[in-house]
């Protein structure tokens, strides 16, 4: 049962690190609240303030940078970004991942910066947002700081926010050109079981750059930089052989557990499976928009 | 014409538009609220309780355990009376009330819950069947006491100092030369796990006692066994226990007998103020469960294919608390066999005591445990007789007129029809389009609730409208719908000119329980006869109104129809009263008794058919059902669309067993009491094509030849999709649900098998 709690409305960012500080362990920022709510209801976590940065003017919406950089507000609803038309068109792995995210009902109220801030190791975005190299800008009042997304996760529901700390936009770089990435995942619960995302980049024939990340298999998601080194500048007629010790490696490096969504072993399998198939579909997807 | 007409439901306005009462709509004036401590630990006894700090928090009115209830008896259970409103200084699963706190609000009730103060000390838990059978294991209830509330309950055995608290058995011809004289004898062990109802509704109740009696609003399907019960515990006559069933948000077997109202009303009479208590959706996953069975099954067959020789040893895992656990041993345990003509028999079934939540009554009735074992092994035994699933099945399955049980109703339907239907649906001889996919095909039979009992009335006003009076709970399946159909067809009314009116035992005539598919059949029956009572007289009073004789009479667009003329009913009822008045119908059905090895003769079998075709993804394990087909033989639908409905509604939820739910235990801990870790169906789970087909050949026992339908969807799921999954990849699965993890190991395994030098040897 929801325990009572006060539902702070700040009008800006700064109002809201304010909020934060004053309150110290007594708050939590409420950005749509589909994981936190949950969590208090069944009595895990309570916070007598929860700070809602939803209605914060400004800390919503999508742009485009002159640079091609998709600019996400971290208050922006899954579903926006999920139908966003420059989302789809410039970024269409990640339209597709969000459209993906939970069902309907969470992605409509549920944002990307909450689900980044809550950190639940089962997640989408985390994984996939890596191989883009995204980067997080985190505010306080008097100060602001811009980091790569892979270093906001601490460990499970832990990020590296300070106490008055907010999440404020994600900075999502383009890829260049021939290039294409692809999330995939498993699971049967109702979070995914397990989460890989790779971008490639092709030239002459050889993948260029190669980018690997597996999330919701072990406590944060992480860019496995080892198995990423196996697929790089090699020709693309030979990544096939490379993608099975890739897989392993990403596997070993994920620090699986097992829990109810399976097994240990079970899920450093999918992980070389997923890895496959996410690597294959991404070289298809540079070829197909070549033959275009 | 009514019957046989897909016609829109009668409640949907109500349901669609939000106006439709259920529980959590009842607000019973100066009503309080109650929460449940409940223990953390499977197995203890309790050394002290102190409620002081709880009873001293802001809106708390009482705090109670088991010593503080104003009962005749404690205990309460439709088998054993062994289950006590709290635990009575021992604990026996992880998740048992201990201490009720009741409030003004249930937020403050809730918070008191922190401060009551239990301690207790720990006992060696036995939380698996094989932890419970071992000797020398610690046995859960040292004494049974029967409740003597089911006739064919009388012969409970249970095995003394043991926690096996029923064993049924039965056997026929000689099982020993049966398999002598197999040329092949397979042998397997299947298990099926325990599984949680999740109805949208969890259970509620609100107790309110004055000078009256007891007033319960209750969430159950079994008003009348529920109403005697708290006649029994507090001591009142029937006529003084009313109970007042609002539409219930699902049922599924889970708001079967006596739940939690025994305790809210306990807890109304010490705080003197009417109690509500409602569970939440995580405490229903620790108050019902479906029995979990292990499932070793013998069969002996011979090489043209008859099967000769079975032999069943099943174990269900009951919980702490036998509820009617025992009853869903034998009435299952009856069938296990399944509708096969198999000579030789000897099934041996046992209900087992553990530390978990308490299973009880759930859609199918502990048939779709052992249908899972029976049907896979027939595609075993067909794989390894190089035989067609299909043929092995129409050489062995039971012919309309043979006897299933000596003693008991012969088969009342044409499985190869049925099976046919299944067949040509599936497109069963064609090949499959693609690798690794796969047909596979399950038939299977469920005895029905015999012998029962059920009334109705019908009231026709000085209008020509009418009401019918009827104990049947509507649960969703769609029940006011058919009986109000079954009326408005005998007596010539168009639908909304009939109402049923809410089911309370107070005023609804008797009925023994809305459950094993028998409203529409057995009810229906009832119904028919009052409503055709309700007919002769009409016909009696229209026969004097127009100087005819009766059998030129018809009822016809609301008016009684001669040659010589016609009149309203309204203008019937009139001049038969002169002023105002009705017309009341009663009717009962009453079952035979019978000599069968349960007692009771079944009025008709309940049957279920199948067919799957799946595709296997080998690298993660994941099935996709790609076509499922459906069929039930009810002989006549009252209303097609709902018969369809219910049938797919019952393959859904035959899918989450089947795929993925399964309450999951460490201990005796329950490891995943939530939605978001237990896994029910949800839309995308659907499959690609589903077909149900409805067999119709007038041949049930209720109204216009209707039999059963509602549970026969769920029977033969499981095995049907591993049947596929076998044809699919070659691997027989023996465990539910086939999780992607374990199909992937199975397959793995297999591939391992198959192909030893292959691959690197880590």
């Amino acid at each position: 049962m929801l325990r009572p709690f006060e539902l702070c409305e700040p009008a800006s960012v700064a109002e809201a690190s304010e909020l934060l500080l004053r309150h110290g362990e007594a708050a939590r920022i409420y950005a749509g609240g589909t994981e936190l709510i949950l969590a208090m209801k069944e009595g895990l976590i309570h916070y007598d303030y929860l700070v809602n940065v939803k209605t914060v003017p400004g800390l919503a919406g999508v742009r485009l940078d002159a640079d091609g950089s998709l600019r996400i507000g971290a208050a922006t609803p899954h579903r926006v970004l999920e139908r966003d038309p420059s989302v789809s068109e410039r970024f269409p792995a990640i339209a597709r991942m969000e459209a993906d995210v939970a069902n309907v009902r969470v992605r409509e109220v549920g944002t990307l910066g909450g689900n980044l801030c809550f950190a639940e190791p089962h997640a989408d975005p985390g994984a996939l947002l890596q191989v883009f190299d995204a980067t997080v800008r985190l505010e306080r009042k008097g100060g602001a700081r811009t980091i790569p997304l892979e270093r906001l996760f601490v460990g499970p529901f832990e990020t590296c926010l300070e106490g008055d700390e907010l999440l404020t936009e994600i900075v999502v770089p383009p890829l260049a050109p021939r290039s294409a990435a692809v999330y995939l995942k498993f699971g049967f619960l109702e979070r995914p079981s397990v989460g890989v995302g790779v971008a490639v980049t092709l030239a002459d024939g050889h993948v260029a750059d190669a980018r690997i990340a597996v999330g919701s298999v072990g406590p944060v998601p992480r860019r496995m930089r080892d198995a990423e080194a196996r697929l790089q500048d090699r020709p693309v007629a030979d990544s096939e052989a490379a993608l099975a010790e890739a897989g392993r490696i990403a596997a070993r490096a994920s620090d699986a557990i097992t829990d109810l969504h399976g097994s240990a072993e079970y899920k450093e399998h999918l992980v070389g499976v997923l890895l496959r198939r996410a690597f294959q579909a991404a070289l298809a997807a540079v070829a197909g928009s070549e033959r275009r | 014409m009514s019957v046989g007409r897909a016609a829109t439901r009668v409640d949907t306005p109500a349901k669609a538009t939000g106006r439709a009462r259920f529980i959590s709509d009842v607000v019973v004036p100066g009503m309080v609220h109650a929460k449940l401590w409940r223990s953390p630990v499977p197995h203890a006894r309790i050394l002290r309780v102190d409620p002081a700090r709880a009873a001293r928090a802001e809106g708390v009115l009482a705090v109670l355990t088991a010593a503080d209830l104003p009962v005749k008896d404690l205990y309460y259970g439709p088998a054993f009376k062994d289950q006590p409103m709290l635990a009575d200084g021992v604990i026996r699963y992880a998740g048992e009330p201990v201490v009720a706190v009741v409030a003004e609000t249930a937020a403050q009730a809730e918070a008191a819950l922190a401060l009551v103060a239990v301690e207790w000390e720990e006992l060696p838990t036995v939380a698996t069947l094989d932890a419970a059978l071992a000797p020398g294991a610690p046995v859960l209830h040292a004494r049974l006491v029967p409740a003597a509330h089911f006739r064919d309950l009388t012969a409970l055995r249970p095995i003394p100092s043991t926690n096996v608290c029923h064993h049924w058995s039965y056997a026929r011809g000689d099982v020993d030369r049966g398999f002598a004289e197999a040329d092949l004898v397979v042998e397997q062990t299947f298990t099926f796990p325990m599984v949680h109802h999740y109805s949208l509704e969890p259970h509620c109740a609100i107790a309110r006692v004055d000078g009256h009696g007891i007033t319960v609003w209750a969430s159950t399907q079994h008003p009348f066994p529920v109403r005697k019960e708290l006649a029994e515990i507090f001591g009142l006559p029937l006529a003084r226990v009313q109970v007042i069933v609002p539409y219930l948000g699902g049922a599924y077997g889970n708001k079967s007998y006596t739940k939690i109202e025994p305790l809210t009303i306990a807890l109304a009479l010490r705080v003197k103020r009417p109690v509500r208590l409602a569970l939440t959706v995580e405490e229903a996953f620790k108050t019902v469960r479906r029995a979990a069975v292990r499932y070793r099954l013998k069969t002996g067959v011979r090489r043209d294919g008859t099967l000769v020789a079975r032999d069943c040893e099943i174990h269900y895992q009951l919980g702490a608390y036998a509820d009617v656990g025992p009853r869903v041993v034998q009435k299952s345990a009856y069938t296990a066999a399944g509708p096969y003509r198999i000579p030789h028999l000897r099934i041996n079934a046992y209900g087992v005591y553990t530390n978990t939540v308490v299973s009880v009554a759930f859609r199918g009735y502990g048939v779709p445990q052992l249908a899972w074992a029976y049907e896979s092994q027939m595609d075993v035994i067909a794989e390894r007789l190089g035989w067609d699933p299909l043929a092995l099945r129409l050489l062995n399955v039971l012919k309309r007129g043979e006897p299933l049980m000596e003693g008991d109703l012969p088969i009342d339907c044409d499985f190869a029809e049925g099976l046919g239907k299944a067949a040509a649906q599936i497109g069963w001889n064609e090949p499959t389009a693609a690798p690794r996919r796969g047909k596979g095909i399950a038939c299977t039979i469920k005895a029905p609730l015999a012998p029962s009992v059920s009334s109705a009335m019908v009231r026709m006003h000085a209008d020509g409208s009418a009401t019918l009076l009827t104990g049947t709970v509507e649960c969703g399946q769609g029940a006011r719908t058919a009986l109000s159909q079954i009326v408005a067809e005998e007596l010539a009314l168009p639908l909304d000119r009939v109402r049923v009116a809410r089911s309370e035992v107070g005023m609804s005539p008797y009925d023994q329980a809305t459950s094993a598919s028998r409203s529409t059949t057995l009810m229906g029956l009832a119904v028919l006869r009052a409503a055709r009572d309700v007919r002769d007289q009409l016909l009696t009073i229209g026969a004097r109104l127009l100087e005819s004789e009766r059998p030129a009479l018809t009822l016809r667009d609301e008016r009684i129809v001669s040659p010589r003329g016609e009149r309203t009913y309204g203008e019937a009822v009139a001049a038969h009263f002169g002023t105002g008045g009705e017309l009341i119908g009663r009717g009962t059905y009453r079952g035979e008794r019978g000599h069968a090895p349960l007692g009771g003769e079944a009025p008709f079998w309940e049957v279920g058919m199948a067919a799957a075709e799946v595709e296997v993804d080998g690298d993660t394990g994941r099935v996709r059902i790609l076509r499922y087909v459906s069929v039930a033989d009810i002989g006549r639908a009252i209303n097609p669309r709902e018969c369809e409905a219910q049938e797919e509604g019952a393959a859904m939820m035959g899918i989450g067993h089947t795929l993925f739910e399964q309450m999951i235990y460490d201990g005796g801990q329950l490891l995943n009491p939530s939605l978001i870790d237990y896994r029910v169906p949800v839309m995308s789970d659907l499959p690609e094509e589903y077909r149900s087909i409805l067999v119709e050949n007038g041949d049930g026992p209720g109204p216009y030849g209707a039999k059963g339908i509602g549970e026969s969807g769920l029977i033969p799921t499981a095995p049907a999709v591993a049947n596929a999954i076998a044809r699919a990849i070659g691997v027989r699965i023996t465990d539910l649900p086939m999780t992607p993890e374990r199909v992937w190991r199975a397959s793995d395994r297999a591939r391992r098998r198959a192909a030893p030098a292959e691959g690197p040897s880590t």
